[in-house]
């Protein structure tokens, strides 16, 4: 660019410059941001060092054990401090502990410590002892035998607990709402006077009732085995404590991973945190329910949306005679695309939930009240709530890429005597198509991230079972698919870790993993439809028309 | 070659069925679409209208008692067995059809009952008779549903107890009873002499209580003159007293006696006539409504006087004035509701908001009335023993648009106040359903969220439509896009766990860099526009935001560590203690700040993006016109681009507005979700989204908090609404403009 003088600068060049910071700091918010996300969410999986901290204080010498889990400034005074997580909370009451830097003197890795994922209490963190079998031997910790016998021990435990779990969910569990179903009946037969029906059902009540009890005697029994042999290990404190092996979820040698074995434990710590189920008021275990919430719920809402999207904005675009009114439908639909998400909550909680589920309850599922079946939140009413919500988005994307097809094709199919639907299902909406799913992705990312309508509709922070399984129930309109169901989702998992959580300090690294995966696959969503847009501009600008 | 066809022009019927078809169908679909769209609207709307509705009431029904004057006259929790107390000592239960059942006090020959004291929460009379004896009548009410959906209700009474209290044989002309869990106050009115008693409870284990004789004492000398009703709260504390010259003295009871708990005032110590026409509590006890002579009706609540540093009663509300003085009074033991009525006039009030629910003309003088426990019936019993049956429908009493909207005096304040508190512990508690301060923290949080985002959107936007090298573009748009896609929970749980802390202890260093930042870019700016052309030229036009980084980040870390230091010296060490201090305002850690600022990642893409479109649709042929002329680059932007992009501009920030209004997730989690009403950007607010979230799962179905949020919705509803048409009225006239240019 010539400069109009050499010596001086143009006018208002310094406040080019704050433009650009304006610029540069939003740009860099979102690079801060993802940064925080990213690397906080990836070292959740990351397998830990375990070092041994000793501290001297006011004359006192104490070792702890335990993996670094922040260091920050103190809060009152000079210096840092750091957060170890030592585990043990059954031992020690805590899981986590604040030291200062300067009264730590050294620091060093134990070699043989051993981390163990327990069922309840977090993890263990200590020096395994020894190994007290069922049948009175014992393995000391230094025999060869110790290790190949103690995974061996792990994996038979989860096994049987596969086994419990099939048997107490699946068939307990159908036991159960067989028993529930025939209840039902009697109350059917109590209500319309049957009184062989009321029989017959309390007869098999009886006789379920019965199967009820052989099931969980055989449960029970397997359970005891569970608890059969234990795992001595030393604290850090020097005592000892017993583990009993059916609490033991999984183990490793934090301080003898190499680097292969490191990635290879974070990616079998990612695996298990996709495909577990939560534990301990979720803040162990993995997100697997809430993942398949999360799904369900955005796959019912896109089936629903889509259509009634597509319609609506082939009627504007296509029949409707472009003038005022059409002008105001447009700015009106435009406009509920900036409705706030909490409005479209309350109103699928009014309407959905207590005016059409309530009606479905009153007139189909009348024995099971006064228990709600479908007058209360549950899946269907968030995935409609939801609909509603981004059906906006999908008009105003159908409508541009529809209007985008050019005339020519449009007038070439019409000379060539096709109807008007004809052209527009043969040549309007087969090159709409790529907009049209713009659109419905970025509605899709919407409806995946939104939780204050979803907390209105039918998300919780524990649901019983999944949305989606193996079970047919009576509620189910389509079989296996439990419209009914309340539901987990990634983002009101987030809500709850982080803000209901009894024991915050332990639910913050789930915080962050949770996070972590719903940006990526908001952010997946989002980049690819981005990338259809930009494709699509480049199509349409070198087209021929 | 075969001859064509003669039908191939024909169309195809099936097509042409196929086609009319699908015409219809997607006219109809599609308008139902957009139509239920906007059933959003009347459907909130129809859930809300409720809350707007007077009370209706019915004459129902009548039903024939004892011509005799009743001295007490109740109804059962269901509202179907009224009942009086005749001065023989009977008590007539009144069915709506069949038989009255009576039930007769032991008293003597001779003896009248001359005062009565009903107890609708506990369904207990007291009553003192002309010998001077007090007792006491428990009436337990069991019920069978009927078919058609009423109650067979049964009154079983029983005397449970007498006290004796004051002087044999003489008239008790006033009785008023009190019983807590704890305690139980009495007090009689003889012949002028005020006689109390005080007892206690004490529970056992077994679920019996014992009742031990606390002292029976005589307190007239504590007056001022000669009492004519006396009154006693539920919770066996205080004894009001009031005598024929309008003058109310409230005692207080404690282990060994009373004392004067607050001298005497006179409520109508203003107008001409100063006696009290009624007096009596209102549900929870802590409120007296008095009506004068001349039809004043007015209520005194307790609270803590300013100037006296404790509580009293003091006048809070002054409610529509009656014809007449009311000759019957009786108050909800459901809420805040109570029923006056004069001779021929009856009024339901709601004590809160001070507003009428209904008022009605009878043809007959009504000497007593009862509202059920249901608060579905209200009993008016005339001269003549007739008892008229209404029934009541209010089921938002406690609304309105005074109660919404306006300055409420709320019990136990010491002033009107707009204020929201739903729920309480108690069952008489009274909720405070103030809109006003979740609107003042919307506007706040709206306000906070655009004073951050507003300057580095524009700028932003500015800096990419117009000076930024378009290879770059490519890369920044989408960049801002993902910004825009963050789930709104993602950065509020951010602000709350990840920023709220950093800035708490930091909020000089973050000051510091609000003046920085754009110091250094003008300054930086400037430097390098004075360097000589070979050096200058080293960063093209175009790129100057990637020369700015280096230096952003410089100007972060010298304001960060300057952080310290400021706080040293300007704010005496700590800016958290500071700050209340010097401002008298509080310190939270999720502050508005933190809303402010992580709101900014929701609106900053929002208004960026339009922004940027609005000024890069700005015709070329302006901006090579005026760069043509001489114009710099700055002021071309400035002088032709913005104006003519302006109305495009406006549109962005009322979008930007209309988001920031409804973030919900950000504003749960990053602040306190405390209702309050001021600027301070260190303490939080509540906004009416927060508030909905936070509340509208526990709200029952159909109750006026459930309608309440509803209200809240609808007004989220509006504002946006609103925002966002004027957002795109602007962008069509925009459009317009852009045609003739």
């Amino acid at each position: 660019m010539p400069h109009i003088k050499s010596n001086g600068r143009p006018a208002g060049e310094p406040l080019v410059w704050l433009t650009s910071m304006g610029l540069a700091v939003g740009l860099a918010m979102v690079f801060l941001l993802l940064y925080v996300i990213v690397t906080n969410g990836a070292s959740v999986f990351w397998p830990k060092r375990i070092y041994a901290w000793t501290i001297s204080d006011k004359g006192q010498t104490e070792v702890l054990w335990g993996e670094l889990a922040k260091s920050q400034k103190k809060r009152v005074g000079e210096g840092d401090e750091i957060q170890i997580y030592t585990g043990n909370r059954d031992a020690f009451s805590a899981s986590f502990r604040y030291v200062d830097r300067a009264v730590i003197t050294t620091e060093e890795l134990p070699k043989g410590v051993i981390a163990i994922e327990r069922l309840e209490y977090g993890n263990a963190i200590g020096l395994p002892v020894r190994l007290a079998l069922a049948d009175g031997t014992t393995i000391p910790a230094g025999d060869d035998a110790f290790r190949g016998r103690l995974r061996s021990l792990v994996s038979e435990i989860a096994n049987r607990r596969d086994v419990i779990s099939v048997l107490e969910k699946e068939r307990i569990g159908e036991n159960s709402r067989d028993i529930y179903r025939q209840d039902l009946s009697v109350r059917r037969g109590k209500r319309t006077g049957d009184l062989a029906m009321v029989a017959d059902a309390e007869a098999e009540i009886a006789r379920l009732k019965l199967s009820y009890d052989e099931l969980s005697a055989t449960a029970t029994a397997l359970r005891k085995l569970q608890s059969a042999d234990t795992l001595i290990i030393g604290l850090c404190n020097h005592k000892e404590r017993s583990i009993v092996i059916g609490q033991i979820v999984d183990f490793h040698f934090p301080n003898e991973l190499g680097l292969a074995a490191r990635i290879g434990t974070t990616i079998e710590n990612v695996w298990k945190f996709l495909s577990e189920n939560p534990r301990e008021a979720n803040t162990e275990g993995g997100i697997f329910p809430a993942i398949v919430g999360t799904f369900v719920m955005t796959i019912l809402m896109s089936v629903v949306v889509t259509p009634f999207g597509v319609l609506a904005a082939i009627y504007l675009r296509e029949y409707a005679r472009q003038g005022p009114f059409v002008r105001a439908v447009r700015i009106a639909v435009n406009n509920l695309a900036g409705v706030p998400s909490i409005v479209f909550g309350v109103f699928g909680l009014g309407f959905f939930v207590y005016g059409v589920g309530g009606a479905i309850d009153s007139m189909f599922f009348f024995d099971r009240l006064p228990t709600p079946t479908y007058g209360t939140g549950g899946i269907i009413w968030a995935a409609a709530t939801l609909a509603l919500m981004t059906v906006p988005v999908v008009i105003v994307a159908t409508e541009e890429s529809i209007s985008a097809v050019g005339r020519g094709a449009r007038e070439g199919s019409l000379a060539l005597g096709a109807s008007k639907w004809q052209t527009i299902q043969r040549i309007v909406l087969p090159a709409a198509v790529p907009g049209i799913l713009t659109g419905l992705i970025l509605a899709m990312a919407r409806g995946a991230g939104e939780v204050a309508p979803l907390m209105l509709v039918g998300v919780v922070k524990l649901a019983p079972s999944l949305p989606i399984d193996g079970t047919w129930n009576d509620t189910d309109l389509i079989p296996f698919l439990h419209l009914d169901q309340k539901f987990m989702h990634l983002g009101f998992h987030i809500y709850d870790l982080g803000f209901q959580s009894p024991d915050s300090d332990a639910a913050i690294p789930m915080v962050y993993a949770t996070t972590f995966f719903l940006i990526c696959l908001v952010l997946v969503l989002n980049l690819t439809a981005i990338l259809m847009r930009e494709r699509l501009r480049k199509k349409f600008a070198t087209g021929a028309f | 070659m075969p001859d064509a066809d003669p039908n191939r022009f024909v169309t195809a019927r099936s097509t042409l069925l196929v086609d009319r078809f699908m015409t219809y169908f997607i006219k109809v679909g599609g308008l139902a679409i957009i139509a239920a769209v906007f059933a959003i609207f009347v459907f909130i709307l129809l859930e809300i209208l409720p809350l707007f509705r007077q009370a209706k009431v019915d004459a129902i029904g009548e039903r024939h008692g004892p011509a005799a004057a009743s001295l007490a006259f109740g109804v059962d929790e269901w509202g179907e067995l009224p009942f009086t107390l005749t001065p023989d000592g009977t008590f007539h239960f009144l069915p709506a059809t069949g038989e009255a059942t009576t039930f007769h006090l032991p008293l003597t020959n001779t003896e009248t009952v001359t005062a009565a004291d009903y107890d609708q929460t506990q369904q207990v009379v007291s009553v003192g008779t002309s010998n001077g004896r007090v007792l006491q009548t428990k009436i337990a009410f069991t019920n069978t549903p009927r078919e058609d959906g009423t109650k067979d209700v049964t009154a079983i009474p029983e005397v449970t107890g007498e006290f004796p209290l004051g002087e044999q044989g003489k008239p008790i002309t006033s009785i008023s009873f009190g019983e807590s869990a704890e305690a139980k106050l009495l007090a009689v009115l003889q012949e002028g002499r005020v006689q109390a008693s005080a007892f206690t409870v004490t529970r056992t284990m077994m679920g019996t209580s014992k009742v031990e004789k606390l002292w029976a004492k005589d307190f007239t000398n504590l007056l001022p003159g000669p009492p004519e009703r006396l009154l006693v709260d539920e919770k066996a504390e205080h004894i009001v007293a009031v005598d024929a010259e309008g003058r109310v003295t409230v005692l207080e009871a404690n282990e060994d006696g009373v004392e004067v708990f607050q001298p005497a005032f006179q409520p109508f110590a203003d107008l001409p006539d100063k006696r009290i026409a009624s007096i009596d509590y209102l549900f929870g006890d802590v409120s007296l409504v008095f009506t004068a002579p001349t039809g004043e009706n007015r209520i005194f609540s307790l609270y803590i006087h300013k100037d006296l540093q404790k509580r009293q009663y003091g006048q809070t509300k002054e409610l529509p004035k009656l014809e007449a003085g009311a000759t019957a009074f009786v108050h909800s033991v459901r809420n805040k509701s109570f029923l006056l009525a004069d001779n021929k006039e009856v009024s339901l009030r709601f004590a809160t908001a001070a507003t009428v629910r209904w008022q009605g003309q009878v043809d007959y003088p009504v000497r007593q009335a009862t509202i059920s426990g249901k608060y579905n019936r209200i009993f008016l019993l005339d001269d003549r023993g007739t008892v008229h049956d209404f029934s009541l429908d209010d089921k938002h009493p406690e609304s309105g648009f005074a109660a919404f909207f306006g300055k409420v005096w709320y019990e136990g304040g010491d002033k009107p106040e707009y204020s929201w508190q739903s729920s309480g512990a108690n069952d008489d508690f009274e909720p405070k359903l103030s809109l006003v301060p979740l609107i003042a923290g919307t506007l706040k949080g709206t306000f906070f969220a655009m004073l951050f985002a507003m300057p580095i959107a524009l700028l932003g936007a500015v800096y990419t439509s117009e000076f930024m090298a378009p290879r770059l573009k490519v890369y920044v748009k989408p960049t801002i896009e993902v910004m825009a896609s963050l789930p709104s929970v993602v950065l509020g749980f951010l602000a709350a766990l990840w920023l709220a802390p950093l800035i708490e202890e930091k909020v000089p260093s973050v000051l510091a860099c609000v003046v920085g930042l754009p110091a250094s870019a003008i300054l930086f700016g400037w430097f390098w526009t004075s360097l000589p052309d070979h050096l200058r030229s080293r960063i093209r036009p175009g790129y100057e935001f990637i020369a700015y980084l280096p230096v952003m980040l410089l100007t972060l870390v010298v304001c960060w560590e300057l952080g310290g230091p400021l706080e040293r010296l300007l704010f005496a060490g700590d800016f958290r203690t500071w700050w209340p201090k010097a401002t008298g305002a509080a310190f939270e850690q999720r502050n508005s700040l933190v809303v402010g600022f992580m709101m900014g990642f929701a609106v900053i893409p929002i208004i960026f993006t339009i922004v940027e479109d609005a000024l890069t649709n700005v015709p070329k042929d302006l901006r090579s016109g005026s760069l043509a002329l001489g114009a710099s680059r700055w002021q071309t932007a400035m002088r032709v681009v913005v104006p003519t992009a302006s109305a495009g501009i406006l549109s962005a920030l009322m979008i930007g507005l209309g988001r920031a209004i409804g973030e919900t997730m950000i504003v749960v989690m990053a602040t306190g979700n405390t209702a309050v009403m001021d600027l301070n950007i260190f303490n939080g607010m509540r906004t009416l989204s927060a508030n909905i979230a936070v509340e509208l799962p526990e709200a029952p179905h159909g109750g006026t908090l459930y309608r309440a949020l509803f209200l809240g919705a609808m007004l989220l509803f509006l504002m946006t609404f609103v925002v966002n048409t004027i957002a795109e009225v602007m962008r069509q006239h925009l459009r317009e403009k852009y045609k003739t240019v």
